[in-house]
């Protein structure tokens, strides 16, 4: 066997067992994060160097099989069949083992040079499981090792392990089915035509065909030819003619047991020992009083941390670019270069300024709730509300995003398995306020009308969310197929991994948005420049003026209101030529209101109806904008109503 | 009985999973198969999800209204 260079490793595991801590505990806080090609989903790799040895170790989302229906697992699989790693470490919760063991058998079907960590065996001990490392890895014939990442216990054994599989190869030896199955397997395998696009082996691709017509892991595997697919069709109607349920189930459910069997045989369960603290807290934190009185508080601390700290952290951050334009402004007149200069210094500044401080803790904060399990408890409680507008429980955690900033909330839309969720759930997405959007309410209304006019747009923008919800599942039809999620075990937060994941998140906002944010930024200034603006306050007027009861001069805020929304504020001052502090001596209170309905509502920002366009395709991106067009207009002539 | 239905707290064997193949599949690969021992640890309110336990791997999921009732179990009568 020939020795590649740089040897890749693929960290695999179901959810929530430990195998981000496992890669932090190998590669360090040093991971150099990537794009997956074709997608965005991330995974994280690193080149690690271990006693002069240097490693590749890649870092892929959870999954529960290789046959997966979210597009976050699918990831998993093209990465695995498409790349072919040197060897893959399968990271499974000890405490939950049993279940964790199916993947590990589908793995050693697949027959890569395969390393077992055993993760976490601190808590299975605490629930009163006795590992045997040495049976387990028998039985399975791949190494076997028993680690606990977060203290890095076992993390030097597993890779002395590595690096012996790696020096000399492995023959794993996957479990057999009952004769019958394996029979059909066989037959498949025989019938294989040679040119046909084998993964790994035969017997693999075999079963997974058979387990996986008609499913998203069929079509990863290639298109199947008329022949063989017909004998596919036929081997599965044979096993589901003999065992009366169908053939995927036939093969998961021998699976299932052949892990039983195995966990059975390597553990030993010493009674009495049971954990019990984490049930006690998890029935008062799901509980149907105390658990929605947890929730508000969780949240209304939430949003109250966020405030706290950003908008301190946003004046200082903001004090240094309006010196510097100042600066610029004396130095470089009034000139095209001054335009080009205050654009950049605008784009740059509300990039870092206006965005980041309210956005990086909303971040960090929201992965510490997920980190310490929360975020599936609230999608817990919150899914009979959500089932009112169509949707599940799972959708809590995107609409929660959101209120930083939509882009992300719309990429995160991934982990849910149906369509039509991900497609509903996107679209309203863009009605939920933002950072930006906040930055107005809290700069306009909070600050003119005061706090409780501040909160009551959030009500109403909440009723607003529920309402479109409602109103756009009525035309949806398809049922979604219920809230199936599961509720992981409660953990201490660990500071390194709720970092690491607030730093992914950033990272890929500011490669999307801060583009666009400069490009705008100067573009508007050079439409400033050439007095430009008034063409645009000129043709919006009809809408502005008659429509809307606003100031001529606004109209050009709004155009620049989709490049950014926190844009139209500083537009806002700047068309009407006035400071900050005197703006109530050219404009009402029900005009402010108006505006920063209509700001808030009327059209996602250019990088949201990027990536909706991206993620759930021209028409729906288009549906969302025509809706909250819509929506802006109601609410507007409604509150010029009321007001 | 469905799991619905089901008592709070008691042993159940999961009978039969009902519903269309990407449920089916979905509760596979969560590790929820025919024959399963598995126990009713909670419920939300307003036809909200149910808490669901499976004793065997230790892990819980939240199933939604609709999932739940296509989970069919009986009673496991355990010797005292």
């Amino acid at each position: 066997m020939s020795r590649p260079e740089v040897p890749t490793v693929v960290l695999i595991g179901q959810p929530n067992g430990g195998k981000s801590t496992l890669f932090n505990s190998i590669a360090g806080p040093k991971a150099e994060t990537s794009n997956f090609p074709g997608t965005s989903v991330k995974h994280t790799h690193s080149r690690v160097n271990i006693e002069g040895r240097l490693l590749d170790v890649v870092d892929l989302p959870g999954t529960y099989s290789l046959c997966p229906d979210d597009p976050t697992e699918q990831v998993v699989l093209t990465h695995l069949f498409a790349e072919k790693p040197d060897l893959v470490v399968n990271v499974v919760d000890s405490s939950t083992m049993s279940r964790g063991l199916e993947l590990t058998l589908e793995l050693v079907e697949l027959g890569y040079p395969t390393v077992v960590a055993l993760n976490m065996v601190d808590l299975a001990e605490r629930k009163g499981i006795e590992l045997d490392a040495v049976k387990a890895e028998r039985l399975l014939g791949v190494p076997v090792v028993l680690t606990i990442a977060a203290h890095g216990r076992g993390v030097r054994e597993l890779l002395d392990r590595v690096f012996e599989v790696i020096d000399k190869g492995q023959q794993p030896r996957p479990p057999s089915y009952s004769d019958d199955v394996e029979d059909m397997i066989a037959e498949v395998a025989r019938l294989m035509p040679p040119e046909f696009p084998v993964v790994s082996n035969t017997r693999f691709t075999a079963i997974k065909l058979i387990e996986t017509a008609g499913h998203a892991c069929g079509r990863i595997l290639g298109q199947v030819e008329p022949g063989l697919k017909e004998a596919v069709d036929r081997v599965r109607r044979t096993i589901e003619g003999r065992r009366g349920v169908p053939a995927y189930e036939v093969i998961s459910a021998e699976r299932h047991h052949q892990a039983m069997k195995l966990f059975e045989e390597s553990s030993r369960i010493l009674h009495g020992r049971r954990l019990t603290w984490d049930k006690k807290v998890d029935a008062v934190l799901m509980h149907s009083f105390f658990g929605y009185v947890i929730l508000a508080a969780v949240l209304l601390a939430f949003f109250f941390i966020i405030f706290m700290v950003g908008s301190p952290l946003e004046t200082l951050l903001l004090s240094p670019f309006i010196k510097l334009r100042a600066v610029l402004a004396a130095s470089l007149g009034d000139g095209l270069l001054y335009h080009l200069a205050e654009g950049l210094i605008q784009g740059i500044g509300g990039g870092i300024a206006i965005v980041l401080p309210y956005f990086l803790p909303l971040l960090f904060l929201m992965s510490a709730l997920e980190d310490v399990g929360y975020l599936a408890r609230a999608g817990f409680l919150l899914d009979a509300f959500m089932h009112r507008i169509g949707l599940h429980g799972k959708s809590v955690s995107p609409f929660i995003l959101g209120f930083g900033c939509n882009v992300p909330a719309v990429v995160s839309t991934r982990m849910l398995e149906s369509h039509h969720d991900r497609v509903l759930t996107s679209i309203l997405i863009p009605f939920i306020p933002c950072s930006a959007r906040t930055t107005i309410v809290l700069a306009l209304v909070a600050f003119y009308l005061g706090p409780l006019w501040a909160m009551g747009f959030y009500a109403v923008n909440i009723a607003v969310v529920a309402l479109v919800g409602w109103a756009v599942s009525r035309f949806m039809k398809e049922p979604s197929p219920g809230l199936i999620l599961e509720i992981p075990s409660l953990k201490a937060p660990r500071l390194n991994s709720i970092a690491r994941k607030t730093w992914l998140q950033i990272h890929s906002f500011i490669k999307l948005a801060w583009p666009i944010l400069i490009g705008g930024s100067i573009m508007l200034s050079l439409l400033t420049f050439f007095k430009a603006d008034r063409i645009v306050n000129d043709i919006l007027a009809p809408l502005v003026v008659q429509g809307l009861g606003l100031p001529h001069d606004l109209g050009v805020t709004l155009v620049f209101g989709f490049l950014r929304k926190e844009l139209s504020l500083i537009m806002m001052l700047q068309a009407l030529g006035v400071d900050y502090q005197n703006l109530m001596t050219v404009i009402t209170r029900e005009q402010i209101v108006v505006f920063t309905v209509f700001i808030s509502f009327f059209i996602p920002c250019l990088s949201t109806f990027v990536i909706l366009w991206k993620e759930i395709g021209r028409k729906w991106a288009l549906v969302s904008t025509g809706l909250s067009i819509g929506v802006a207009l109601v609410l507007s002539w409604a509150v010029r109503l009321v007001l | 009985m469905n799991l619905l239905e089901a008592p709070h707290g008691a042993r159940l064997r999961v009978v039969d999973l009902a519903g269309g193949e990407s449920v089916r599949r979905r509760l596979l690969a969560l590790g929820f198969h025919k024959g399963d021992i598995v126990q009713l640890d909670g419920k939300a309110i307003f036809r909200g999800p149910i808490l669901v336990r499976n004793c065997a791997s230790d892990t819980t999921v939240a199933l939604g209204h609709g999932v739940a009732m296509k989970v069919i179990v009986e009673p496991v009568y355990e010797p005292a």
